[in-house]
């Protein structure tokens, strides 16, 4: 166990394990995406409340989900690089914060156009909108804090800094319909009980949210091998992989 | 598929627009990555080169 996690602090061998893993995460990820879409799109029923609105669901809650997914992820990442000192990790919170961001961004605009017709407006200083809001600053001004210095040794700690201080949005914006009067619906999929959708409505969620999680990781792959690219360029081993 | 689908029940304008973004983000993300990637890789090889070169002429 820790022979391997020693071994994903090494650039060269994240780079071949990011090369080799990312045409197989991108094929499954467009099988599931494609299965979670015609699934949502034309075999579930019409929601008996909100009638083919419902639909946007296969959309805006992957994206929504990835939002806080990949954030955690980059507070994760940059926490291993404070403590343990690794690079790598820095590259992976580097390579991920873009991908986050335009996820979040999704998941704002969907949820734009979905309020529309149920609430009658496009955006509401709701709870859960703002604390998603939140999250989407927190995305640019990490990424933009990260390019502010000249040394890119403290941008990455920078970052890393503000990505772990942000993490306690992450909660908020799960609890927000909970904590707060909230316009939002509440939890429907991640409840602790029954899930109150019915399985033709749920498989094809589930299908868009694992494919959403594996086109994250081969978008993740292929930036993660630029950044390491990008910060090894005096190493031998690059030669090699530029070669190849 | 019959006109029905395409209409979503009279919500077209607001389903329709949200997949063609939700897609539109997954295409740039994947361009964009590919992009980096290819940027990175030739930053690489011109500073190998260059490094060549000088060793060349010393």
């Amino acid at each position: 166990m820790w022979t391997w996690f020693y071994k994903l602090a090494s650039p060269p061998y994240v780079y071949g394990v990011a090369a080799a893993l990312m045409p197989w995460f991108l094929g499954v990820a467009a099988l599931a995406i494609g299965y979670g879409l015609i699934g949502g799109l034309v075999f579930a029923p019409p929601d008996y409340q909100q009638g083919d609105a419902f639909r946007i669901i296969y959309v805006h809650v992957p994206n929504a989900w990835m939002s806080e997914f990949v954030y955690t992820t980059m507070a994760v990442a940059g926490a291993i690089a404070l403590i343990w000192r690794i690079k790598v990790a820095h590259a992976v919170a580097a390579a991920s914060a873009p991908i986050g961001a335009s996820f979040t961004l999704a998941a704002l605009f969907t949820g734009s156009m979905w309020g529309k017709p149920m609430w009658g407006t496009y955006w509401a200083w709701d709870p859960r909108l703002t604390s998603e809001l939140i999250l989407l600053f927190l995305y640019v001004g990490v990424m933009s804090l990260r390019s502010a210095f000249e040394d890119p040794a403290r941008g990455d700690r920078a970052a890393a800094l503000l990505s772990i201080v942000g993490v306690v949005n992450i909660p908020i914006i799960k609890f927000s319909v909970v904590w707060w009067n909230s316009l939002h619906q509440g939890a429907t999929v991640a409840k602790l009980g029954k899930p109150s959708i019915a399985g033709s409505m749920l498989w094809p969620l589930l299908s868009m949210f694992v494919g959403f999680m594996l086109f994250y990781g081969a978008v993740l792959c292929l930036r993660l091998q630029g950044e390491v690219l990008s910060r090894e360029r005096q190493s031998a081993w690059v030669r090699e992989a530029v070669k190849s | 598929m019959n006109s029905g689908f395409w209409s979503m029940g009279g919500y077209a304008r607001y389903v329709w627009p949200c997949i063609a973004f939700a897609c539109a983000v997954l295409a740039w993300n994947l361009w964009s990555a590919r992009r980096f990637l290819a940027a990175a890789r030739s930053r690489a090889g011109r500073a190998i080169a260059m490094a060549d070169a000088e060793g060349k002429a010393r």
